[in-house]
């Protein structure tokens, strides 16, 4: 163990939901297995003042249907959240400590301007379309990781090949102009993207929305801030991915996004 | 305000049977002459005429669909006492134990005619209504599965069968996916047989910590009664009368169909469940068919209470309602909780921080009568136990002598082709295009989901495997059983077959059974051949299930499945769970390396009745594939320990289309084939490969571990060859019987999909 990192020090994690959020469990129990302490809290008690997201070390906005998705899908929740919350948000990723929203959680942090932000205005520079197939899409997709200084992806080897599984229907990254996709290569904020078995870029169902650039989620400049339209904390073991009964050995793909960003957290605060 | 303005006085008594069959087709009642003289007798003593209320509460209660009054004689005599030390609890779901601290509520039931009318919202109300059953024994669900079966023919009157499809489809992806649950199984039949009775069986499956199971009777006088979640309106009214009778053309009353929505419905489980685990509700129930009104009865009835009740408070989508639509909506995302005094403020504080409405609405009494009340005028006194108990019908049934006469086939002069047919049948091939719209992954939980083997190339599982409790590692398997196509023919070998099949697919993945529920599909009753079939279905479905001694705790029986001339076929749907002791050692059907040995557990048949392979062939003949459930019991678990200790690396039970079948499903998740020599299966060779015989697997053996597997099984186990690179070739000795490559397999699997 590094010196410096205090192993017993607690990390509490808000886990923040609404009417229609629905991965809070996977999500819950992942922090959980990752020897944090995570809480699930009603966005209407953030609302409220009866807590705040100062108290708290990271912020996970887990997937699901916030509010039905019937408008677009992850605007009413950053809607509340722009109009009551914004300036501890805001405070919250200046701050440093590791945000992640998966699925419905990246199309909020989105919506709120957090990623990709390339402009750092909080702008609205990116949206997550419906899928090109236009339907839902529940399938494992092969992803490459591109770490840039994502401080979620630091147990990965860059170029590493993993799988995850993806259930969304919308979910086509688009960004508002070529300069905004060309400002998210050249800093490397692309850090997740959808491959063939090989590794390879390829088309559908490879990539199951029709993302541009094959971009399956992205980091903010600063790399604490992640989203991504898969799902790690659905496959935290090894026994919940889709082949596990062909591949016996090795550790879940997805528990070193969450061991990581509480490693994290355990070195810097 | 006086009672007139309120509600309407019916006037019953002393009238003929003629004007009591009168009355009940006006209100909608859907009763005979012989029940509304039943109820006119009733008043006679009470002194006075009914209120609209009482007669319409009555009627739901007595419904087919509310009381099961055609099919409950039957039950009990064959299903309710099978295997009942193994029960942990019985309700609006039923409940077996997974290990000491936790159980399994489960239940599957229909929603046929919603469906069949409005296939969008119907299907998705269905979701809902499965949801609220597990929800109502304090579980958290964990699967939900549906069974479906569409036509392949448009009816003259009735809608397009793509059109049902896409709707019934879209109405369970919306709900379930929105919901959170996993839809993780289920199947989709496609037969003429359907057409315009489309069949939509949903299951739901949940876990609860054994200390906190909750049941729906209220045995206390002063327990407040709650309800909490979507308001009511006037959508649903009349369901469950809609659902006891025939449809008569495709333009039904559309307002018997209820709304669904799963953004009240999500955060109100986690509510329940909430103020569950603090040991704050004292019973609890959901409002599905007939509404409050029979949601308040049976709860008082079963807790041996009378009680009142305040229509005035139930919060409303309309103001305008009258007091008998309230009392009898079925408004979805409703339940009702029953919860001590010293509690109520707790229960509806919690509803309030999950942003739901609900509402003190009344109260348990000492006594047996029900009163209900609309701004102070009463408006329903009743003896609960009148309501709850109809009359029930032991209706004449004719069992058909039906001769049997055989079918010889000529010998097939292509196998190669026989079986690349057989595969892309649009009941073998890949349902993908449903599965994959449906969130299997959701709660992170889903140790085997509906698809296995190498991404981007998946195919086929028996059962799917979910991990309750991440620190534990036992699971809940989850499968189905069905077959209308023998069911038509011989219903009783038709009931025993789905047992067999529900049993085969859980001891795929290596798991126990530990029970099963039944939705139980059939015509209109009143019918004497439609009653033998039932009662010839639940004859086999005992027989097989008093031998293996597991119990039915669960399920639904939904009669009038019948449109102009077209009927479906008598026959059950089963969902069964087992338990999967160490999830690291569940098993898929594909194949895992070259070079391993393979087995036929089981035997091949003659019996080639209602088999895809005379079902391609357009025949009939001879008898349906018999199952014994002695044999099932002695292979199926002997299997389970060669699984258990080690010995299989995949397995896969044999269905539709025989082993041949069977085998090209196991290369399409792998990429891996196989060569086989059939001769020690005797038989014609079409038979030996086509045949669907009941209690079968094919197994690929863990290399080193031949012997130890062959000592399982025994003489069960039958050697077939081995697993190979790139081909399936199969032999009789000397003879080429065909060589096909697993890409085109894949393909032909696929078909309709990529």
């Amino acid at each position: 163990m590094e010196e410096g990192i205090r192993v017993n020090r607690e990390v509490k994690v808000a886990i923040i939901v609404m009417e229609g959020t629905n991965n809070e469990e996977e999500a819950y129990q992942s922090f959980k297995h990752s020897e944090a302490t995570p809480e699930i809290i009603h966005l209407k008690k953030l609302e409220d003042r009866k807590k705040k997201l100062s108290g708290y070390d990271i912020v996970c906005f887990p997937g699901g249907f916030s509010a039905g998705d019937y408008v677009r899908a992850g605007a009413v929740m950053a809607a509340r959240i722009k109009s009551s919350l914004m300036r501890d948000m805001e405070e919250f990723v200046e701050s440093g400590r590791p945000v992640i929203g998966s699925c419905n959680g990246f199309q909020t942090l989105v919506e709120l301007g957090l990623v990709p932000n390339v402009d750092g205005d909080g702008r609205l520079e990116a949206a997550l379309a419906p899928n090109m197939s236009n339907r839902f899409e529940a399938r494992t997709v092969y992803l490459k990781i591109n770490r840039g200084n994502s401080l979620f992806l630091r147990e990965f080897k860059e170029g590493e090949v993993i799988k995850l599984p993806i259930a969304h229907s919308e979910g086509r990254f688009i960004t508002r102009d070529k300069e905004v996709l060309g400002k998210i290569i050249k800093n490397r904020m692309n850090v997740v993207s959808y491959v063939d078995g090989s590794g390879k870029e390829a088309g559908y169902p490879w990539n199951p929305n029709g993302s541009e650039h094959n971009i399956a989620g992205i980091a903010n400049k600063n790399g604490n801030v992640l989203g991504l339209m898969p799902h790690p904390e659905r496959v935290f073991y090894k026994y919940t991915e889709s082949d596990w009964t062909r591949e016996i050995n090795g550790t879940g793909m997805g528990n070193r996004f969450f061991t990581s960003a509480v490693q994290f957290v355990r070195e810097k605060f | 305000m006086i009672e007139e303005e309120v509600s309407t006085i019916i006037s019953v008594i002393g009238k003929s049977k003629e004007e009591l069959a009168n009355i009940s087709k006006k209100l909608h009642l859907g009763l005979s002459a012989e029940e509304m003289s039943l109820i006119s007798s009733y008043f006679k003593n009470e002194g006075r005429d009914p209120t609209d209320v009482e007669v319409q509460a009555i009627a739901q209660a007595w419904s087919e669909h509310c009381s099961y009054k055609s099919s409950k004689i039957h039950l009990k005599k064959y299903i309710f006492g099978i295997g009942r030390e193994k029960v942990v609890a019985l309700g609006d779901a039923g409940l077996v134990s997974l290990d000491d601290d936790t159980a399994i509520a489960f239940k599957m039931e229909s929603h046929n005619h919603p469906s069949a009318i409005e296939p969008y919202g119907g299907a998705a109300t269905g979701v809902g209504g499965i949801l609220r059953d597990i929800l109502s024994m304090g579980a958290q669900p964990i699967a939900v599965t549906d069974f479906l079966y569409f036509g392949t023919k448009k009816v003259k009157g009735f809608p397009d069968p793509k059109f049902i499809e896409g709707g019934v489809v879209a109405g369970i992806r919306d709900y379930g996916n929105r919901v959170g649950i996993p839809t993780v199984s289920g199947g989709i039949v496609y037969s003429e047989m359907f057409s315009p009775n489309v069949l939509v069986n949903v299951g739901c499956v949940g876990v609860v910590d054994k200390k906190k199971i909750r049941s729906s009777a209220i045995t206390e006088p002063g327990i407040v009664l709650i309800v909490a979640g979507g308001k009511t309106g006037r959508d649903g009214i009349h369901g469950v009368n809609m659902a006891s009778a025939v449809i008569e053309s495709g333009e039904e009353d559309i307002t018997t169909v209820q709304l669904g929505s799963p953004i009240t419905k999500e955060p109100l489980i986690h509510a329940v469940l909430e103020a569950n685990e603090k040991n704050l509700l004292f019973a609890l129930k959901d409002l599905g068919g007939g509404g409050l009104s029979s949601v308040v009865g049976e709860m008082l009835e079963a807790g041996g209470m009378g009680g009142k009740v305040y229509l005035e408070k139930v919060p409303l989508k309309e103001a305008s309602m009258k007091p008998w639509e309230i009392w009898i909506s079925e408004s979805q995302e409703r339940m009702l909780l029953a919860v001590k005094k010293e509690n109520v403020n707790s229960v509806l504080g919690i509803m309030e921080d999950w942003d739901i409405t609900s509402s003190v609405i009344g109260e348990s009494e000492n006594g047996n009568r029900l009163r209900i009340f609309y701004n102070g005028a009463k408006v329903l006194d009743l003896e609960s136990q009148f309501m709850t108990s109809p009359k029930l019908y032991e209706r004449p049934s004719l069992i058909e002598e039906k001769r049997i006469v055989q079918y010889l086939p000529s010998f097939p002069n292509n196998f190669a082709k026989l079986l690349l047919g057989m595969i892309s049948d649009r009941n073998v091939r890949t349902r993908e295009q449903v599965v994959r719209q449906y969130d299997h992954t959701v709660r992170g939980s889903t140790v085997i989901g509906p698809l296995a083997g190498i991404v981007g190339s998946e195919g086929p599982t028996d059962a799917s495997v979910i991990r309750p409790n991440w620190n534990k590692v036992n699971g809940v398997a989850i499968s189905h059983g069905s077959n209308p196509f023998y069911s038509k023919i011989d219903p009783y070998s038709g009931g025993k077959a789905a047992v067999d099949e529900t049993v085969r697919n859980l001891i795929s993945v290596g798991a126990e059974p530990l029970g099963f529920s039944d939705c139980l599909n059939s015509g209109n009753p009143e019918k004497h051949k439609v009653m033998g079939e039932f009662v010839e279905m639940v004859k086999g479905m005992h027989d097989s299930a008093y031998s293996l001694d597991i119990p039915f705790v669960s399920g639904n029986v939904s009669f009038y499945n019948e449109a102009g001339r077209r009927r479906i076929p008598t026959f059950p749907t089963i969902l069964g769970v087992g338990k999967v002791e160490d999830i690291r050692g569940a098993i898929t059907p594909d194949f895992k390396d070259p070079a391993n040995d393979i087995y036929l557990v089981g035997l091949p048949t003659t019996d080639l009745a209602g088999s895809l392979y005379f079902r391609r062939l357009k025949k009939d003949g001879g008898r349906v594939p018999y199952s014994d459930p002695r044999t099932l019991k002695g292979r199926g678990w002997n299997l389970l320990n060669a699984m258990r200790s080690g010995t299989v690396n995949s397995a896969h039970d044999v269905s539709d289309g025989g082993i041949a079948t069977t085998i090209s499903e196991m290369t399409v998740g792998s990429e891996i084939g196989a060569a086989l020599d059939v001769s020690a299966l005797g038989l014609r060779t079409d038979f030996a490969l086509f045949s669907e015989p009941q209690s079968s697997w094919i197994v690929e053996v863990r290399s080193g571990r031949e012997k130890e597997f062959v000592k399982y099984m025994g003489e069960d186990a039958i050697f077939l060859g081995q697993t190979q690179q790139s081909a399936l070739a199969i032999t009789r000795g000397e003879d080429k019987i065909l060589t096909v490559d697993i890409d085109q397999i894949r393909k032909k699997w696929k078909r309709g999909y990529e």
